[in-house]
Order: structure tokens, then C-alpha cells, then sequence
């Protein structure tokens, strides 16, 4: 139990932080540079029409590319501290009526996944968006006992999950020919962002759902 | 199509992702075969620094401040060649230390490499944010090396470890987020000249903030309580890596930022870094000096180490001299602390013990690694003609200059506590072992590496003329 004088401390420290803040915001000038504008005159060459994917792939493509390291990092963090148990024990399988329920929408799940990364050249959505509704989809069908948990990823399970990364890196690279770093063709833009981000669709999908199908095997065998 | 800012980001990512596909404990050979390549990127981004000055290199074609540009001056320069100088060495070092040890870290070779990565990618950049995405790619991939020993006490260090690594992190993000709201643009090239002395309150805070968490992740006293227990507890290359390497990255960050964009807000808290830099001294030497294992006496003695990187901060003035110390030190620290864990590592696998006191006898079974510990000890000491020699006449140079006595004392004073508790370590080494030690076989590239790197940490200080002169072309 935290002393009552030392819990009160930290509140009044945060309290008083956040009023600063808050006051420090308030006294905000507007901002010099206005980057909005920039994205909407610079949309026209950036291959796709919704802004928020211009930004990611495109014109912050970079952030991203770092981004996507740091997901498959995080995943090697799990896999290098929970590697060295004993595989996992499969999960005990649900009733029918949900394990029927999670086999009719794992399929449109996927369905969905598909659409979204389409759909985000228009409108939000994306890669990101369109692997966690897969992962997601994994973790429903591993909750129902359909999918086992995941012991050492194997080759193949390797090669997928550092697929899209691969791919991203592999268009960043070819494209320092034009001379810079990820400076896509404006013509062949759009084509590149929909390959990128279709490896990434996957390789994502497969790294969340990792993340939550290597953690699972503690429920129970170990407790 | 070789653009060396491009690839020493490219490389290590395609080798980190190469070695994860490939399996756990492969790797060895591919990482060491591109981090050769690197070495010589590296050295050709410096010689073209050195004769053109500092480049950008606008990623996607776009250009700051809607695109993201990576930037490569003398400091970065210099930065890169050392980040690149000890993971060559150190991968040689690791290679036949997991053989030895079993494959205990079953994915050095990825997070190493997504580690070389981070940093290489933090010291090219020139865009708040984009900064923030590598001291993530470092913090994490430098807590999963921390991790991926498995043992409890590791595992509990390595959580330590996160909770300090992403709480600085949220800091700067904050921080980051309030420059952003107040400027609307978080590349360091615009906002240079927006800033000021009467900039809103709001970029005070901000900037306030990314010091305390770029501060936390470079474990200055008081924020140092992390990294004994983690670089401490690690196995000896991952150590070596995160001692030498790591640390200096979140250090590099705070001097880019009070040297460029925050300038104006700088000197409102330099006099206070460089007491706390004199504290630290003070402090790490005093636990290295009680400590009675060896790496926690190396892990003490990086705290006190760092301290004499934040004296540069009252120092920093046109004159480029405490800039210049500031790289010296950070480099030749950086070569002898690699040296020193490596040279650890090596005596506790020839003793089977961690101790100190096991340390006896071993002058006579590993002189080469003892050797190599010493020439490390005299970098760290700052006598002559090491780089740490280099670096402290530097700084002694620098207060002289400004008038401020002071931090010699501070220098001087932490040269003897350094020798003191080196020679701890090298007191014991001579003495009798006792008639039922054991010693294994250590394997030979093991102890020619840590000689190596503390070679290079004494020689440095003969040639550090073109370094010299490659960080006065940092100053800009």
C-alpha cells in the first residue's frame, strides 16, 4: 500500500502538469508551416486519392518502412524470450455452435481484410487496418480451438511473416536507381503502394496474430 | 544507385530480416560479410563529408518539410564510422561466443541487426518524428537482446529496461506532438529558424520533456538505475553493444537538438547537465569501486563514463572545442567499454566464475585478454596517448578557455577513480590462483577482438587529427 502522503504528492504533480499543459496549449499561436496544403497540392502525383494513405506510403513512406521493422521486432522480442518452451498444448475445442459460427466468419473476415486494403486508395483503410481484421480473424478461430497456438515458427511461417517487410524494402531499394529512397514513378505509384501494402496486409495480419498465438500456450499448462 | 546514407540504413535491415528468415542462431556469417560492406559505406560517407561538406537525402523525392530527409554532417559522420567500427569486431566476437556458449540467445543476429539499424537510421536523421520511429527500433530491439538470455534475472532486467526505455520515449513523443501543434512541421531543417528564445510556453515544455526522456534512456545519474542490472546482467556481446553503442545514441540525439533546433532553449539547462554529468562521475566510479562482480563493475563504470559526456553541455560555444571533446569521448569510450565487456566476457568464460575474486591467476592463462582490459583501463583513466587522453584535454581545454575551473577538477578527479577501479580488477589478475581453479580454453578470435577494440581506443588519440576535423564539420 502507498503511503497516503506519497500518493497525494504524485497527484498534485500530475494535476499540476496537466494544467500546464492544458494552459500551454491554450496559448497555442497558429502553426507556421500548414503541411495540409502541401498534401493536397502534392496528391495528384502521390498514386493514390485518400490523404492518409498518401502520407503513409508515400510521402512519410519511410516512417512507415521503420515502422513495420519495429512490428516484426516485436515480435522477435515474444519469440526470442518464450523460443525455448516446450511447444504448445492445442486448445480445448469450444462448443459447436461457436466453432460453426467462427468457420462461417473467418472466410468473410477475410473478405473484409481484402476490401479494406482496396478500399484504402479512397478511403480510410489499408494495410494495417485490413491485417488486423486477419489477425483477428486467427484469434477467433484459435479461441474456438480450431487453430492451435504457435510453438517455434517453422520456415515457411518465417518467410510470411517477414515477407512484406521484404517486399517493402526491396521497392525502397530499387527505387534509389530514380535517386532517391522510395521516390516512387508518379505513374507507377499507385501499382507499387498496392504491392507493398498487399505484402503487408499478410505479413501484418500474420505478425498480430503471432503475437497473441505465441503468448496463448501460458493459459492454463503453466499456472 | 550508391548512396552510402541510403544503405547503411538499407543493409542491416536486409540482413537483420535475412537472418530471422534463415532461423534462430543462424546469421553469423551474413551479418559479418555486410557489416564489412557498412564498414566501407561508412568510410565513404566520411571522406565525401570530409571534402563536401554535410548532404541530404530527400526520401521519396519530396523534400522536408513534406517528405522526410536524412541528413549526414561531420558529427553524424563520425557517429556512423564508430557505430560501424564496433559492431564488426563485436559480431566476430559474438560469433564464436555463442558457439561456445550454446545458441543461449537464439535471435542475436536479427535484433542486432535491427539494432544497427535504429541507430544508424537516428544518427541520419533530420525529422523529429522520424527520430522517434528509430529510438524505437533501438529501444526495442536493444531490450529483446537484454531478454533473449531467458533467465529470470535477464527477463527481470530486460522489463526494467522496457519500462525506462518507453517511458523516455513517451516523453519525447509528447514532446514531438507540442512542437507539432505549435509549428505544424517536426522537420529539424525548417524548424531551426522558427525557434527562439521567446518561443510559447508550449516548446518550452517540449522541449523540456524530450530532455527528461532522451535523458532516461541515456541512464545520466539520477536515470542511470536501469543499466547496471541490464548491461550488467547481459550476455558479454550484447553488453558490449548496448555499453558502447546504445547509450552514446540517445546522448548523440540530446547534443544534435541543443546544438540545432533547440539552441535557443539550450542553455537554460546546460549548467544543470553538466552537474548532473559530474554527479554521475562521482557516483558510477564510487559502485564500481564496491562492486564485487566484474561486468557490474564495468556496467558502474559506463554510469560514470556518460558523465563526462553531459560536461560538454555547459561547454558547447562556437568555438567547436566541447563538440569536439564531446565526439572524442564518446568514441573512445565507446571502443574501450566494447573492449572491456568483450574482455569480461572472455575471463569469466576461462574462470567459469563472474566474480572478482575468481579473476586470480588469470594474468598468467589469458595475458592477450588481460592486456586488452588494461589498454581499455588506460582509455577510460585518460592518459596518454589514448583517445580518452584525447577527449579530456579537450574538455580541460574547453573549461580553461571559458573560464570555467570547476569541471577540471571534476576530469582529473574522475581520471583516478577510473585507475583505481581498474586496477581493482587487474590487482586480483595477478595473484596466485588457487590450487583447485580450473581454467577452460577460450577461443582465440574471442581475445584478438577484445585487443582489437582496445587497440583502437589507444591509438586513436595518434591519429584523431582527420576525426578532429571531420566533428568541426559537425558544428554547423
Amino acid at each position: 500500500m502507498i503511503p497516503l502522503l506519497k500518493r497525494v504528492a504524485v497527484i498534485l504533480a500530475a494535476a499540476s502538469f496537466a494544467g500546464a499543459l492544458v494552459v500551454a496549449m491554450l496559448d497555442l499561436p497558429a502553426p507556421t508551416v500548414h503541411l495540409p496544403a502541401a498534401v493536397e497540392a502534392n496528391m495528384a502525383a502521390s498514386g493514390v486519392a485518400h490523404p492518409v494513405t498518401a502520407v503513409l506510403l508515400n510521402f512519410r513512406g519511410y516512417d512507415t518502412l521503420l515502422e513495420v521493422g519495429v512490428l516484426l521486432l516485436a515480435l522477435l522480442g515474444v519469440l526470442a524470450v518464450t523460443g525455448v518452451r516446450a511447444a504448445p498444448r492445442a486448445v480445448a475445442p469450444a462448443e459447436p455452435a461457436k466453432r460453426m459460427l467462427a468457420r462461417l466468419l473467418a472466410p468473410l473476415m477475410m473478405l473484409v481484410a481484402v476490401y479494406l486494403l482496396w478500399a484504402g486508395a479512397i478511403q480510410p483503410g489499408g494495410a494495417f487496418q485490413a491485417g488486423a481484421v486477419l489477425a483477428a480473424a486467427a484469434v477467433l478461430l484459435h479461441l474456438t480451438g480450431i487453430l492451435p497456438g504457435w510453438g517455434a515458427p517453422g520456415p515457411r511461417l518465417r518467410v510470411s511473416l517477414a515477407a512484406g517487410f521484404l517486399i517493402f524494402l526491396a521497392v525502397a531499394g530499387a527505387l534509389l536507381a530514380r535517386g532517391a529512397l522510395l521516390a516512387y514513378p508518379p505513374a507507377q505509384a499507385g501499382m507499387l503502394i498496392l504491392l507493398i501494402e498487399a505484402g503487408l496486409m499478410v505479413s501484418l495480419g500474420l505478425i498480430l496474430a503471432g503475437l497473441f498465438l505465441l503468448l496463448s500456450r501460458d493459459s492454463g499448462d503453466e499456472a | 544507385m550508391t548512396d552510402p546514407v541510403a544503405w547503411l540504413i538499407l543493409l542491416p535491415l536486409v540482413w537483420a530480416t535475412g537472418a530471422f528468415v534463415l532461423g534462430p542462431g543462424r546469421g553469423a556469417r551474413l551479418a559479418i560479410g555486410a557489416l564489412l560492406v557498412q564498414c566501407a559505406l561508412a568510410l565513404q560517407l566520411a571522406v565525401e563529408v570530409l571534402a563536401y561538406g554535410g548532404r541530404t537525402h530527400p526520401v521519396g523525392g519530396w523534400g522536408a518539410p513534406l517528405g522526410i530527409d536524412l541528413a549526414a554532417d561531420g558529427l553524424s559522420a563520425v557517429m556512423l564510422l564508430l557505430a560501424q567500427a564496433l559492431a564488426l569486431p563485436l559480431a566476430v566476437y559474438a560469433r564464436a561466443y555463442f558457439a561456445e556458449n550454446a545458441p543461449t540467445v537464439r535471435y542475436f543476429w536479427p535484433l542486432a541487426g535491427f539494432l544497427l539499424a535504429g541507430i544508424n537510421a537516428l544518427f541520419l536523421a533530420a525529422d523529429l518524428f522520424n527520430l522517434y520511429v528509430t529510438l524505437e527500433l533501438v529501444g526495442l530491439a536493444a531490450v529483446g537482446l537484454v531478454a533473449a538470455g531467458g533467465t529470470a534475472r535477464q527477463v527481470a532486467a530486460a522489463l526494467r529496461y522496457l519500462f525506462a526505455a518507453l517511458a523516455g520515449s513517451l516523453l519525447y513523443l509528447l514532446g514531438v506532438a507540442l512542437i507539432y501543434g505549435a509549428y505544424g512541421t517536426v522537420s529539424l531543417e525548417t524548424l531551426a529558424p522558427l525557434v527562439d528564445a521567446r518561443a510559447p510556453a508550449a516548446v518550452w515544455i517540449a522541449g523540456g520533456l524530450m530532455l527528461a526522456g532522451l535523458m532516461l534512456k541515456t541512464a545520466i545519474f539520477p536515470f542511470h538505475y536501469w543499466l547496471p542490472p541490464a548491461h550488467g546482467g547481459a550476455p558479454a556481446p550484447v553488453s558490449a553493444l548496448l555499453s558502447a553503442l546504445v547509450v552514446k545514441a540517445s546522448f548523440y540525439l540530446i547534443l544534435r537538438l541543443s546544438l540545432d533546433v533547440f539552441a535557443p532553449l539550450a542553455a537554460a539547462a546546460a549548467t544543470v547537465l553538466g552537474l548532473l554529468g559530474a554527479a554521475a562521475i562521482v557516483w558510477g566510479s564510487w559502485q564500481a569501486l564496491r562492486t564485487d562482480h566484474i561486468k557490474m563493475l564495468v556496467a558502474w563504470s559506463t554510469v560514470a563514463q556518460l558523465g563526462y559526456l553531459f560536461l560538454v553541455f555547459p561547454l558547447l560555444a562556437p568555438d567547436g572545442l566541447a563538440l569536439q571533446a564531446g565526439g572524442m569521448q564518446a568514441i573512445a569510450h565507446g571502443l574501450a567499454k566494447a573492449a572491456m565487456f568483450a574482455a569480461a566476457g572472455v575471463l569469466m568464460l576461462a574462470t567459469g566464475r563472474d566474480t572478482l575474486v575468481g579473476l586470480a591467476g588469470v594474468a598468467g592463462r589469458v595475458p592477450l585478454t588481460l592486456f586488452a582490459f588494461g589498454l581499455a583501463g588506460v582509455t577510460l583513466m585518460g592518459l596518454p596517448p589514448s583517445g580518452g587522453f584525447l577527449a579530456k584535454w579537450l574538455l580541460i581545454e574547453a573549461a580553461l578557455t571559458h573560464g570555467q575551473w570547476g569541471w577540471v577538477a571534476v576530469v582529473i578527479g574522475g581520471g583516478l577513480l577510473a585507475a583505481a577501479y581498474v586496477f581493482r580488477v587487474l590487482r586480483q589478475a595477478f595473484l596466485l590462483a588457487p590450487a583447485d581453479s580450473r581454467f577452460h580454453p577460450v577461443p582465440r578470435s574471442m581475445e584478438w577482438t577484445a585487443f582489437v577494440l582496445a587497440a583502437a581506443s589507444v591509438l586513436l588519440g595518434l591519429r584523431g587529427v582527420e576525426l578532429m576535423a571531420l566533428l568541426a564539420r559537425g558544428a554547423a
